[in-house]
This record gives C-alpha cells, sequence and structure tokens, in this order.
C-alpha cells in the first residue's frame, strides 16, 4: 500500500481537531452560520476516509494501517500508536454516519445552542476516534474520558434540573468504572510493563503461567466491569435509561447511536474477542451478562411508558446480543457481534431520530399521550417501523442477519437453551416495539394531535437515509456474507 | 360436433350410452331449473322427457354385453380413469331406479303443482337419477365415491327446500350420511390398497383377516349408511315430517335402498369373501335383526302416516341386510328381490300418504277416517302395497319374504325369530294404517268439505297402481324377477330354482300364521278401544313397553343424539383446552411480564446509590464466577 494512503487516517484525528481550533477562531456568530457545513462536512469526510481506507484494506490484503507519528516515536521495534484494523475503520464508519444524523436532527432541534453543541460534540467525535484508532490500553483510556467528558456536557447542555441529573449519574458511574479501568491497568502493567495491545494479546494467551495470575485475574476483571458499565451491559446499566432520557433529543441519537458502543462495547470486542477467544472462563461469564442484559432489558423496555425510555431500555437489551455474540469465542459470533455493532448503531439511530421528531412537533414523548400521528407524520411512521423489524430482527432487514449470525454461534458454543433464551427474548422485543408502534402511531389520531405536521426536511433526511442503509444492508448481505466467508473470516 | 353425433348415432347403443346415461339427466336437469316460471307446462314436459329418455336408455342398456369404458381422469400412478362398466347386475338396478323415477316423477308433477319450489326440486330430482345412474355403472371404486358422495349434497339440498328455516333435519341427514361417507371412504382406500386396483372388475375375493377386516366392515357401513340401517338410520323420520313427499317415496323409499344393498352385495360378494357363519356374517345380521325389530317395533306405535312409513323403510332394509349378511345364495337372492320389492311398495306407500295429504292437507291417523268412499282408488293401490309388505301370498313381498326367512332359519334360530317379529309387527301396523285411514266412521280434518272431497288426480293415481299392479306381477310371476336375479350369481346358485312356490310349506305355514296372529291381534285391539287407529295401544302401553317407547319417542336412543352429545362434550373439551392456552398467554403471561417488568422499574428507580450496588455485585458476582470455574 502506498505510504500517501496512510495519510487517510489523520483525517480522522486532525480534521475534528483542526474544526475545533478554526470555529472558535472566529467567534460565535460567524460559526454558527457554518454550523451544517462544517459538521456534515468533517463526518462526510469521515465516512469517506473509513469506506476508502476498508477497500484499500481489503485490496492490499493488509490486516491494518499501523503508524507511529507525534507520539513517542520509536517505543521498541516494530511497535506503533495507532493500527486501525477492519473493525476499527467500520467503528469510524459509524461513528461518522451518527454524527452526520445528529448535525442533521440537532440543527432544527436546537436553534439556540448550535455553537456549544457543535464544539463539545467536535470533541466527542475526536475521543471516539480516537478509541477506534489507538494501539495501547492506556491511551484507549484517555480517549474514553474525553468521550465520558464530553458526553456529560450534552447531556447536561440546557442545564436543566433533568439534563443534570441523567448527566450526574453518568458521571458518577463512569467515575467508578474508570477507578476500576485504571486499577486493572495498573495491575495488568504490574505483569506486563506495557500496554501495548500485541504485548497485552500475548501475555493474556499465557497469562497462567505469568508471575501474578491472581492479580492478573482480578485486574482483568475489573477491567471488564469498567467497561460493562461504560458499555451499559447489565447488571452495570442502571445509569443508561436516565442518561439518555434526559439528554436532549439528538444527543440522545449519538448516545445510544454510537457513544456507549464506542466506551465500552468497543473494548470488550477486542479484549473478549479478539484476544481471549478461547477462555471458558470469561466466555461464560460474558454468556451470563449477556443474557442477563438481553432478558432484563426486554423486560424493562415493555413496561416503560416514555419512547426514548423504550428505546434506552431496548439498547441494553441489544447490548447483551452483541456481548452474547463476543462470548460464543467463535469468529462466526465474533462477526456476528461486529455487524450487531453496526447495525445497531443504524437502527438505534433511526429511532431516536424519530423520537426526536416526535418530541418537536409533539413536545412530549409519553406513549400513553401519544396515538395515531402516522398519518400526520408518515415518512417518520414508516421509517419507525423499517427500524424495529430490523432490531426484532425481521427478514431482510439487517438486524436479521446479525442476530442470526449470533444465534447460530451461540448456539454451537452454548448450547440450544441459550440461544433458546436469546430467541425468546426476541419476542419480547417485537412486543414492546409494536406495543409502541401501535400506540404512538397507529390506531385513530386523537384530538389534539390533528394539527400535528411532518418532521422539518433535514430530520427527514436523516431517518430516510438510515432506513435505506437498514433495508439496503439487509438486501445485500448475503453478498457480504459470501464476501467473507471467501475471506475465511468465518 | 356433428361428426360425434353421427360416429355416436352410428355407433348404435355402443359404449357411449354409459356415459349418456349420466349426462342426458345432468343436461336435462339444468334446462328444466333455467326454464322461465311462465312455461312450467313446457318445464315440466321436458322433466318428463328426460324421465322417459333414461327409462329407454336404461332398457337400451339391458341389451348391452359386459362393457367398459375408460376416460382418462385424475390419473397418476394408481391410475383414478373414469371408468364405467355395464353389466348384469348394474343393468337390472339401474331399470328398476329408472322405472321407479318415472313414475315417482310423475306423480311429483302432480304433487309440487302449486308449491313454490318445484323447479328447484325437479332440477334435484333428475341430477339425483344421474348421480344414480353414475354410481351404479362406475368401475372405479373412486368414481363411484364421487357419485356417492355427490348424492349427499342433493340430498340435503331437498330436505331443505320445504323448511329453509329449521335446517335440523336436513343437518342430521347431512351428518349421518356424512360420517357413513367417510367410513367408505377409508374403507374404499383400504380396499383399493389391498386389491392393488381401484377398478371394480379387475378385483378378486379379498379374504377376510388382518386389515381386509377393518376394510371391509367400513365400506359396509358405507353401505348401511346409504341404505338407512342402524345405526344411520335416524334421520328418516325427522325428515319425513318436512320433506316433499315424492323426497321420500324416491330417495329413502327406493333410490338410496337400490344403492346401499348394491354395495353391500358386492362388498360381500366381489370385493371381499363373506363365509357363511363367519363372524363378519354374524355381525353383519345381527345389525340386520336389530334394525328390522326396532324399526318394526317404532313403527308400531306411529299414528301419523309418514312416520310410520318411514320407520317401515328403516324395517325393511334390516330383512335386506338380514339376508345379506347370511351369505347364502338364498340370502343374496332373497335380499335383491326383496331390494326390488321395497323398491316398489315402499314408494307406492309414500306416494299413497302424499295422495292423501294433497287432498286432506295432513297425514295424522288420528284426524282423518273413513276415506275409503271418497278415494277408492288410492284406497286400493295403498291397501294392494300393504298386503305386499306385509306378505301376504301371492304378493312379491310374500315371496322374498319367503326366502329371507329360509335364509335366517339356517343361519340360527334367533334370527328366524327375529325376522317373525318383524312380519307381525309389519302386518299390524298396516293393519292399523289401512283400517283407520280407508274405514270406519267418516272423520274429516277442520276446513275440508265432505262434498268436495274427490279422488287423487290421474298423474297421481297412475303411478301409484302401476308400481301396485307391479307388486302383484313380481309375486304371481315371480319367475320374470327372480330369473334375472339368479343370473346374477353363476354357479353360485347354479342347481337350485328360488322362483314359483316357495319350497318349504312349514315355514308359508308359520308365516301364515303370524300374519294371522297380527290379525286376531288388531281384532282385539279394536274391540277394546274402538278405533282402528289404536288397535294396537295394548302393547304400546303395556307395562314396561311404555317406557321404553317413551324414551324412544324422545330420542333417548337417537344414535345421532348421543353421537352429538359426545361432540358437545368433546367440544367443550376443546374450548376448554383452547380457552386455558388462551389464558396463558393472554393474562398468565402478559401478568407475569408485567410483573417482572414492574419490580424491575422498582431496581431502576434513579437512585444513583442502588445503580452503584448494582454494580458492585456484578463485579462480585465476576469475581465469584471466576473462582468457581477455575
Amino acid at each position: 500500500m502506498p505510504d500517501q494512503f496512510s495519510m487517510l487516517v489523520y483525517s480522522f484525528l486532525g480534521l475534528p481537531l483542526a474544526a475545533l481550533v478554526l470555529f472558535n477562531l472566529f467567534g460565535k456568530r460567524v460559526m454558527t452560520k457554518f454550523y451544517m457545513p462544517v459538521g456534515m462536512g468533517i463526518c462526510l469526510v469521515q465516512m469517506l476516509s473509513a469506506i476508502v481506507s476498508l477497500v484499500l484494506l481489503s485490496q492490499y490484503n493488509k490486516d491494518a494501517i499501523t503508524f507511529s507519528q507525534f507520539w513517542n516515536y520509536q517505543l521498541y521495534e516494530g511497535a506503533s500508536y495507532f493500527s486501525p484494523d477492519t473493525f476499527s475503520f467500520l467503528s469510524l464508519l459509524c461513528i461518522g454516519l451518527v454524527g452526520l444524523v445528529t448535525f442533521l436532527v440537532a440543527y432544527p432541534v436546537l436553534p439556540d445552542r448550535r455553537f456549544q453543541f457543535c464544539n463539545v460534540t467536535l470533541v466527542l467525535l475526536l475521543g471516539m476516534n480516537g478509541i477506534a484508532l489507538v494501539y495501547d490500553l492506556f491511551s484507549l483510556y484517555v480517549f474514553m474520558e474525553v468521550t465520558a467528558l464530553s458526553a456529560f456536557v450534552l447531556i447536561a447542555l440546557y442545564r436543566d434540573a433533568k439534563g443534570l441529573e441523567g448527566s450526574f449519574k453518568y458521571l458518577m458511574m463512569s467515575a467508578i468504572a474508570s477507578a476500576f479501568i485504571l486499577t486493572g491497568l495498573a495491575l495488568i502493567f504490574l505483569n506486563t510493563g506495557s500496554l501495548q495491545y500485541d504485548v497485552v494479546q500475548a501475555y493474556l494467551a499465557n497469562w497462567q503461567n505469568g508471575p501474578n495470575p491472581v492479580l492478573t485475574q482480578i485486574g482483568f476483571i475489573m477491567l471488564m466491569s469498567g467497561f460493562s458499565i461504560k458499555a451499559g451491559v447489565a447488571p452495570f446499566h442502571g445509569w443508561l435509561p436516565d442518561a439518555y432520557q434526559s439528554a436532549p433529543a439528538p444527543v440522545s441519537i449519538i448516545l445510544g447511536g454510537i457513544v456507549t458502543k464506542m466506551a465500552g462495547v468497543y473494548a470488550i470486542i477486542r479484549l473478549v474477542g479478539e484476544w481471549l477467544p478461547g477462555s471458558s472462563v470469561v466466555n461464560v461469564a460474558f454468556m451470563f451478562l449477556g443474557l442477563l442484559s438481553i432478558v432484563l432489558g426486554a423486560m424493562s423496555a415493555i413496561g416503560s411508558t416514555d419512547f426514548k425510555r423504550v428505546l434506552a431500555f431496548s439498547s441494553i437489551s441489544q447490548i447483551g446480543y452483541i456481548v452474547l455474540g463476543i462470548s460464543s469465542g467463535s469468529p462466526l459470533g465474533f462477526v456476528g457481534a461486529v455487524f450487531h455493532f453496526f447495525n445497531h448503531s443504524v437502527f438505534k439511530s433511526t429511532l431516536f431520530v424519530n423520537s426526536a421528531a416526535v418530541e418537536m412537533q409533539t413536545k412530549t414523548t409519553l406513549i400513553d399521550k401519544l396515538g395515531g400521528l402516522h398519518k400526520q407524520m408518515p415518512v417518520t411512521g414508516t421509517s419507525n417501523i423499517l427500524a424495529f423489524l430490523s432490531t426484532a430482527g425481521i427478514p431482510p432487514l439487517a438486524g436479521f442477519w446479525s442476530k442470526l449470525l449470533i444465534i447460530i454461534a451461540v448456539w454451537q458454543a452454548h448450547g440450544g437453551v441459550v440461544a433458546g433464551v436469546a430467541l425468546f427474548a426476541s419476542i419480547f422485543t417485537a412486543v414492546y416495539f409494536l406495543m409502541v408502534q401501535r400506540k404512538v402511531f397507529f390506531g385513530p389520531c386523537r384530538e389534539e394531535w390533528k394539527d400535528v405536521q411532518e418532521a422539518k426536511f433535514s430530520i427527514r433526511l436523516a431517518s430516510v437515509l438510515l432506513s435505506c442503509i437498514t433495508v439496503g444492508v439487509g438486501c445485500v448481505f448475503p453478498w457480504i456474507l459470501r464476501f467473507l466467508g471467501a475471506q475465511g473470516w468465518i | 360436433m356433428l361428426d360425434l353425433i353421427a360416429s355416436f348415432i352410428s355407433s348404435g347403443l355402443g359404449v357411449n350410452l354409459l356415459y349418456t346415461m349420466i349426462v342426458i339427466p345432468s343436461v336435462l336437469a339444468l334446462l328444466v331449473l333455467l326454464m322461465p316460471k311462465a312455461k312450467v307446462s313446457f318445464r315440466n314436459l321436458l322433466f318428463l322427457l328426460a324421465l322417459l329418455l333414461n327409462a329407454a336408455l336404461s332398457l337400451g342398456l339391458l341389451k348391452l354385453d359386459d362393457m367398459k369404458l375408460y376416460l382418462p381422469w385424475a390419473g397418476g400412478e394408481m391410475g383414478i380413469n373414469f371408468a364405467l362398466r355395464v353389466y348384469n347386475f348394474s343393468q337390472q338396478i339401474i331399470v328398476i331406479a329408472a322405472f321407479v323415477a318415472l313414475l315417482v316423477g310423475l306423480f311429483a308433477l302432480s304433487y309440487l303443482r302449486k308449491k313454490s319450489y318445484s323447479s328447484a326440486f325437479l332440477f334435484y330430482y333428475l341430477i339425483t337419477v344421474a348421480l344414480v345412474n353414475g354410481s351404479l355403472l362406475a368401475n372405479n371404486l373412486v368414481v363411484m365415491l364421487f357419485f356417492w358422495e355427490a348424492l349427499l349434497a342433493v340430498l340435503f339440498g331437498m330436505l331443505i327446500l320445504e323448511n329453509r328455516n329449521d335446517t335440523r333435519a336436513a343437518v342430521k341427514a347431512l351428518v349421518l350420511n356424512g360420517i357413513a361417507d367417510l367410513l367408505l371412504m377409508l374403507g374404499i382406500i383400504i380396499t383399493c390398497s389391498l386389491a392393488g386396483t381401484p377398478l371394480m372388475s379387475e378385483m378378486r375375493p379379498i379374504p377376510l383377516e388382518g386389515v381386509a377386516v377393518l376394510g371391509f366392515i367400513c365400506m359396509m357401513l358405507g353401505a348401511l349408511g346409504k341404505a338407512g340401517a342402524m345405526p344411520f338410520h335416524s334421520w328418516i323420520p325427522d325428515a319425513a315430517k318436512d320433506a316433499p313427499l315424492p323426497f321420500m317415496a324416491i330417495m329413502p323409499g327406493a333410490l338410496e335402498k337400490l344403492l346401499g344393498t348394491y354395495l353391500m352385495v358386492r362388498t360381500c360378494f366381489d370385493f371381499y369373501q363373506l363365509a357363511p357363519g363367519s363372524s363378519m356374517s354374524t355381525l353383519i345380521m345381527v345389525i340386520g335383526a336389530v334394525t328390522l325389530v326396532l324399526g318394526g317395533a317404532m313403527a308400531l306405535i306411529q299414528k301419523e302416516m309418514k312416520k310410520l312409513l318411514s320407520f317401515h323403510a328403516i324395517s325393511q332394509v334390516g330383512y335386506i341386510v338380514l339376508a345379506v349378511g347370511t351369505a347364502l345364495p338364498v340370502g343374496y337372492v332373497g335380499a335383491l328381490f326383496h331390494m326390488v320389492n321395497n323398491a316398489l311398495f315402499k314408494s307406492s306407500l309414500f306416494l299413497s300418504a302424499g295422495a292423501i295429504e294433497s287432498r286432506t292437507g295432513t297425514t295424522d291417523l288420528r284426524e282423518i277416517s273413513g276415506l275409503g268412499r271418497f278415494m277408492p282408488l288410492t284406497a286400493i293401490s295403498t291397501i294392494l302395497c300393504a298386503l305386499s309388505i306385509a306378505g301376504m301370498p301371492p304378493f312379491n313381498g310374500f315371496f322374498s319374504k319367503e326366502l329371507i326367512f329360509d335364509a335366517a332359519l339356517e343361519t340360527g334360530m334367533v334370527f328366524y325369530i327375529a325376522a317373525l317379529v318383524g312380519a307381525f309387527m309389519t302386518a299390524a301396523s298396516f293393519l292399523k294404517l289401512c283400517h283407520a285411514a280407508f274405514f270406519g266412521p267418516v272423520k274429516l280434518p277442520e276446513g275440508i268439505n265432505r262434498e268436495e272431497l274427490k279422488d287423487a288426480p290421474g298423474a297421481m293415481l297412475l303411478p301409484m297402481l302401476a308400481l301396485a299392479g307391479t307388486c302383484l306381477l313380481f309375486g304371481v310371476y315371480n319367475k320374470l324377477p327372480l330369473s334375472y336375479i339368479q343370473a346374477l350369481f353363476g354357479s353360485f346358485t347354479a342347481g337350485s330354482d328360488f322362483s314359483g312356490w316357495p319350497h318349504s310349506m312349514t315355514l308359508v305355514l308359520i308365516s301364515l300364521a303370524v300374519l294371522l296372529v297380527a290379525v286376531l291381534n288388531h281384532l282385539i285391539g279394536y274391540h277394546v278401544t274402538g278405533q282402528g287407529v289404536k288397535a294396537v295401544d295394548h302393547i304400546h302401553y303395556a307395562p314396561g313397553l311404555r317406557t321404553l317407547y317413551d324414551a324412544a319417542e324422545k330420542h333417548y336412543f337417537d344414535p345421532y343424539r348421543i353421537f352429538m352429545a359426545v361432540v358437545r362434550l368433546y367440544s367443550w373439551i376443546c374450548l376448554a383446552i383452547d380457552r386455558g392456552i388462551s389464558w396463558i398467554y393472554d393474562v398468565l403471561f402478559v401478568n407475569i411480564v408485567g410483573f417482572v417488568s414492574s419490580v424491575l422499574h422498582v431496581f431502576n428507580n434513579g437512585s444513583t446509590r442502588l445503580y452503584m450496588a448494582w454494580a458492585f455485585s456484578g463485579v462480585i458476582f465476576l469475581i465469584l464466577l471466576s473462582m468457581l470455574l477455575r
């Protein structure tokens, strides 16, 4: 691969940083005008770069683009600071997509806070891009904190009581998570002397014969617990519904769509899925966590009365599927988890976009107050049902394929009972989503919503774009599977 | 088209005649149905033409030898071809059927003159004729089943004509016949798979062992259901109340008996080897004897002419079944002879009831009396047929019954006694009927003027008298039918001659003694009560019998009622199971989910303290798990 192409990778960190600096140079009044081109431009460039990088990777048959400029030029022979691989680029693509949608939705929803929103979101993007790019655990932690901090600010963007409360809970739990992660990192560093991915991976492959197996084990548990808190895996999920529900509508999109996944699930996939595929202890532990998340999330969603809260619980449930797929320890489960990671970004963003549309038009997200909006908001209603069906895993939508892969992998690894529970819980997914769809969009229109307008153009554009991706990816998925099979990944 | 007609004419009475027997009545039936209301006389002419053509063609069939027709139909490996065959057995039954259908059809035209549903009835009537021809001509069991089942639809249609609001009797007939046909279908499947072919002409009698027994029983039950033997009988008295009388005369009176007997004889003789004295033989004879005695017993106490006749329609089937069950040559010949005779006198008797009803508006024997002086020809026809059915020499019923007595006695004394009891009850009930209706003091229902009461019109009298006359002819010159019937069985009946005067004088004397007892019984009853209609009340209200009769009159013994009770119980159980499952889904499941959900919401109440507790419990869980799995 020509060296110039590795320059592409700089766009992921350099662009948001440069934009942030420029944005603040010219002052608030000027930049508010350029909010849309700047935000959307950065996200579009990021998506484009990610796609080009993915194509290049497969073209040149390389696993990762490794480079180590700027920092610590040569730690030791062969070491590097950044080493994005296919999964990283897929994550970067998701970040770009969800970021784009968030900017689109925030434009009409937050007319008075555009400047602040754009600033903090750029930091958030920077943090998430960093998570995807870095090649050592400590830098991962640093970018995780960058992401988390900007998320706290975004949740409390309006500084109202609700937002501050949600932000505070997230902050508290994140603090605990940070403590866990730092302790875990320290204990692992004690044994390895380095936190480079390849060093840690090599050590973990044979940790029982290392100098301090018990400390390593505790360190690993600490690390996993910290990541689980960030990811919102049950029983570490408490903060998640409150934070999602109290955040402003566009912030919910980026939180639910990508932030918790980059801050937690990404690391879990890296550590458990890539480095410890054969470890039965970790697999069983994550099997339990995954099943608990799936069932608890679905059950809680059924009883929720707020549209956004249902979506938040559904996120817990879907993250449970990703974790369950990882816990199978097989390449098939890994691929399924990664695809569910992508699909969940897409359909959960769609749903949050639609909830933002409903909230903007009706000023409420309480399910019992809404009713019969489909006639007034056909685009929103239709994209909503597509996203619901994709979440519930109905063919031929994208969500079906990733869930199918996960359930097959789980069946092979843990047997029929676990797979059966996972399947059964996806019936619950259909139950609560159909409930929401029926109460919010279907049925006779309520008197007070007779004059409701369809959402603004940019919101509609966002939901149509995401729905197209859901349907499109679902339709071409068999070819993607064939490609993966040809590459020998599954 | 012209070529087709030309080839048909040039081939003369060829194999084309076979499907013509089915096509001509069907096509003319459609024309009759479509004929405008204003052209009633033309429609009637068309109807008569159809029946005359049918009769003429059936006579033409007699001239044919054994002849087969194959048309590709629902093909496949098993080869369900549209196979028809005419040979001496089907020839004779078709001739009888066509003859009876012509006469009853003539009667029906007159009877239905003022009814609103006449076109529909005539349509059904012709379709019935076509289907009966098809059933008798079919050489493929599946094709036969097709016609057989189609008859069920026509039967239902005819039953709901008179009384469209209350379809209970029609539904009852449909259910009972439907069950019988279902059994027949099962029997046909077994028979075809055992024989390896659905073609009847290819079949060799299968020995009765193993699965063959099941197939035999299913086939026989299907045939019994069509003939109206127990336990498929109970729709006939119910239908008699409302159905048009020509329907009663043609369907339960004649055609269904012909079809049922035809299939019974073929099953016992052609498809399976029914040995005399075998357990299957005994089973069928028991069914026959029970039908015979119980049908007769119920007929004995009826005071409504149509119901009385319909119970006799059941009772006479009993004789036929009993005779077939003996599996003896004399039994088969007796059964077929009785089948022919029954078709003649039973349809004629139903027609008499129709004639009385059309003149007086009722057939209840308690309301009419002494009609003989107003309707002498009806009375003569009825009495002739009554003598036939009671088995008085020299009428045909006497000769066929003597053959059956002979066969029954040869198989077992019990069956002979049952047959004699049946004969007694038949004679007693017809003595009552004729006495009550035609003799004694004149009694007419309200609104009927004595001066205006006339005998039935010629169009009604002609068929009745023709049938009654045939009864006498077949009695006096019984060689005519018996020689044909005997020829059917070939070497099986060779060496014996059943025509002429019965061989055993003892049996004849015993039969005559039974008739004498019936007459004495009638005289005693008449003497006690002073009324012909109450002549058998001393049996009806005898201690013990009275309770049984009351229960029977309330349908407690009706197999349909018992069956329906079982069905209702079954459906109730199914409903309970269904409700239970629904309850699990709709109530239990929802409540459990709701409960779990509300508990989870208690633990997700916004308290950071609680969330931390969750998180730490998660860490502890992970540590414990890792220790456990080490």
